[in-house]
């Protein structure tokens, strides 16, 4: 037993001595994307969508003859939604990989790992996070958000209600949890500063199913706009079903992860007119010329979820930091993609975002409003597109 | 707000408040019928529940059956899988420590989740709307229309179940196991058998439950951490105690409610744990649960 181990153990340290010279070639004139993917858990139904972004734009960029004589390489991990196993996946795929981009999967990993990017100096890292915390360069250098963070997402929602009904009453309506209360804060003076009126903060504790007295609070209040945030589906359609049942005139809107257009739709006739705030262009999206929509619908045929076209257009962003720094004829180090990063300024995202982005601080200040329509069973634009000075 | 105490107010919180609280004596009831016949305490209730209203979910939206008939396969289907883990998982823990068999119950719980994550994956859903849209009004009070009915729904069972226990021979054999596995056996009742009538029984209660809460809040592979609250629900009103189960059920939910109605709803979860732990420390047993006592 013990002999065949170590002859084994003989024949794979040979194997990799005689395959290292032309793999470390291989690996010189390559770019590695690495990530801890939710593939399985609570937030697979966004894995999926993300893993399949980033793989697509990937294979795209690959069949395009990669990025200066370099291929790009995806190598994912599922992280289960869980931060032990998510940093289990970091320490893994850098440790067996020269790693110059990394997507995460949720804020606690992004706060978790950034000492660790800090120490490693060699790659930047983005995610499915868009807490407002990651907003700060100082303390997150190597670290971005592929849209606006919450309080920016709150910020356009806002700025879009005040120019529909100026000084009109607004109430926040969040889970209590970090993703929750996350926007709460900030925002109540971004509401205050746009003349707004914010009547009532209602904070639900997670995994509540009744919130029959949130609906009393939220009545006596009259608000005209009532914004949802630290969910994703529950509790929002009962709050519209009883609202509607006690015939409270309000608007509903939402922020990211509700906007998906099958989560939307999954409320049902509840949704017909709810709104809310999305960085991105559908999948469906027909409304502008739109290069990458085009070819992701010629890929795949079916709808593709928002965490699709989130992952996409992060691995498009990598990418773009990637020529950028290789262009300069730079290191690829994390300060030098960083900064090739922050360097994008009106950049084309080929319809992904309706207009031409700016990473400002460590975000994209952009979104657009939509609304629900039932019928056509889509998200149809409300506003142009908004992006925050 | 006025400086006049909102009456109203008070009163639409406390009615939302026992509309809650019947869903978690519904709920504790299915636990107590577990833990009153086998002494399993089974933390996989929860999952039971979303068990329950997957598999109603299932049946009404990829099967397209209507939604009373979905309701109703899905309790049966719903009893028959209680009678299998009870079969498959239970039943040869029989005699072995109370925490093996706790921890089984744990691991049950997360093959649940495991298998309805790969029957309907991850993503959040709602049940079809099953319930009349036109709101109660109980005088001025608004009740929302889900949380009435499926008060009214938890009422009855509780009441059905209550007979049950006092009148049917099949309830009274469980009680009898409860009370004394030794002597039920020796006076021919088929201990086995009541096992498996209490994990099915449970089951279908369960499922009823979770097809109530699946209205209310939608439906998830998270939603068995409703499981939790039903167990403080259940060791404040004594693990062995029906009636427990309803007045704690009752009182938590309406306790809950007033925190959430007049402190805000960070405090829910603070209102119920300080509940649990006054009760603990008065009353170890619970309120109604089996005062035992052992001599060493």
């Amino acid at each position: 037993m013990r002999r065949t181990v170590l002859k084994s153990l003989l024949a794979t340290a040979i194997l990799s001595a005689t395959a290292g010279l032309p793999a470390a070639r291989a690996a010189d004139k390559e770019i590695v994307i690495g990530g801890s993917i939710p593939m399985s858990g609570v937030f697979a139904f966004a894995g999926i969508g993300i893993h399949a972004g980033i793989q697509d734009y990937v294979k795209m960029v690959n069949a395009a003859g990669g990025i200066a004589g370099h291929t790009l390489r995806y190598v994912p991990e599922d992280s289960a939604y869980k931060v032990d196993q998510s940093v289990a996946a970091f320490k893994k795929i850098t440790s067996q990989n020269k790693v110059n981009f990394y997507y995460g999967d949720s804020t606690a990993f992004s706060k978790t790992i950034n000492p660790e990017l800090d120490r490693a100096g060699s790659m930047i890292m983005s995610g499915a996070s868009f807490a407002t915390e990651l907003n700060d360069p100082k303390k997150y250098p190597y670290q971005f958000v592929a849209g606006p963070d919450y309080t920016q997402q709150f910020g356009i929602l806002l700025r879009y209600i005040a120019q529909q009904k100026p000084g009109a009453k607004v109430a926040f309506v969040h889970s209590d949890t970090e993703f929750g209360r996350d926007p709460i804060e900030t925002s109540r003076g971004v509401a205050k500063a746009l003349g707004l009126d914010v009547a009532i903060e209602i904070m639900t504790p997670p995994g509540a199913v009744d919130v029959s007295t949130e609906i009393a609070k939220l009545r006596r209040a009259r608000p005209d706009f009532t914004i949802f945030h630290g969910y994703i589906l529950g509790p929002i359609p009962e709050f519209i079903g009883q609202a509607r049942q006690m015939g409270l005139d309000t608007q509903f809107m939402g922020t990211f992860w509700t906007m998906d257009n099958s989560t939307v739709m999954q409320m049902g006739e509840l949704a017909e007119g709810f709104m809310g705030v999305m960085p991105y262009n559908y999948y469906y999206d027909q409304s502008a010329p739109a290069p990458m929509l085009d070819k992701i619908r010629a890929m795949r045929p079916e709808y593709q979820n928002v965490p699709y076209i989130q992952g996409f257009l992060s691995a498009m962003l990598y990418a773009e930091s990637a020529r950028r720094t290789l262009a300069a004829g730079k290191e690829m180090s994390a300060a030098n993609l960083k900064a090739a990063l922050n360097s994008i300024e009106n950049f084309d995202t080929g319809g992904l975002i309706g207009v031409p982005v700016t990473l400002r601080g460590n975000t994209i200040p952009v979104g657009r409003i939509y609304r629900a329509d039932t019928k056509a069973r889509r998200m149809v634009p409300a506003s142009d597109w908004i992006v925050l000075e | 707000m006025s400086l006049e105490f909102d009456w109203l107010f008070l009163a639409e919180i406390m009615l939302a408040g026992l509309g809650a609280g019947g869903l978690y004596a519904l709920t504790g009831l299915a636990f107590v019928m577990i833990y009153k016949a086998t002494r399993v305490v089974n933390l996989a209730i929860g999952e039971m529940l979303m068990i329950g209203a997957y598999l109603c979910f299932g049946l009404a939206t990829a099967m397209n059956l209507p939604m009373w008939l979905a309701i109703l396969v899905a309790v049966i289907g719903s009893g028959g899988a209680g009678a299998l883990l009870e079969r498959v998982a239970i039943r040869p823990m029989l005699g072995e420590s109370p925490i093996a068999v706790f921890m089984v119950t744990v691991g049950l719980a997360s093959i649940l989740v495991g298998v309805v994550e790969l029957i309907w994956t991850s993503e959040p859903r709602r049940l079809p709307e099953f319930m009349p849209a036109t709101p109660v009004m109980i005088g001025e009070a608004f009740v929302p229309s889900k949380v009435f009915y499926g008060f009214l729904v938890a009422a009855v069972l509780i009441g059905v179940a209550l007979a049950v226990f006092r009148f049917w021979r099949g309830g009274v054999a469980l009680r009898a196991t409860a009370s004394d596995q030794q002597a039920a056996y020796s006076m021919g009742i088929d201990v086995p058998k009541v096992f498996s009538l209490s994990w099915t029984v449970a089951a279908m209660i369960a499922a009823i439950a979770g097809v109530i809460v699946g209205a209310v809040g939608g439906i998830s592979s998270t939603m068995g951490v409703f499981g939790l609250s039903v167990l403080v629900v259940v060791i404040v009103g004594g693990l062995d105690s029906v009636l427990g189960a309803l007045v704690a059920g009752l009182l938590i939910g309406v306790v809950e409610s007033l925190a959430g109605g007049f402190l805000g709803g960070e405090y829910k979860l603070l209102a119920t744990f300080l509940i649990l732990i006054v009760v603990l420390l008065v009353r170890p047993y619970g309120l109604f649960g089996t005062h035992e006592i052992e001599r060493l």
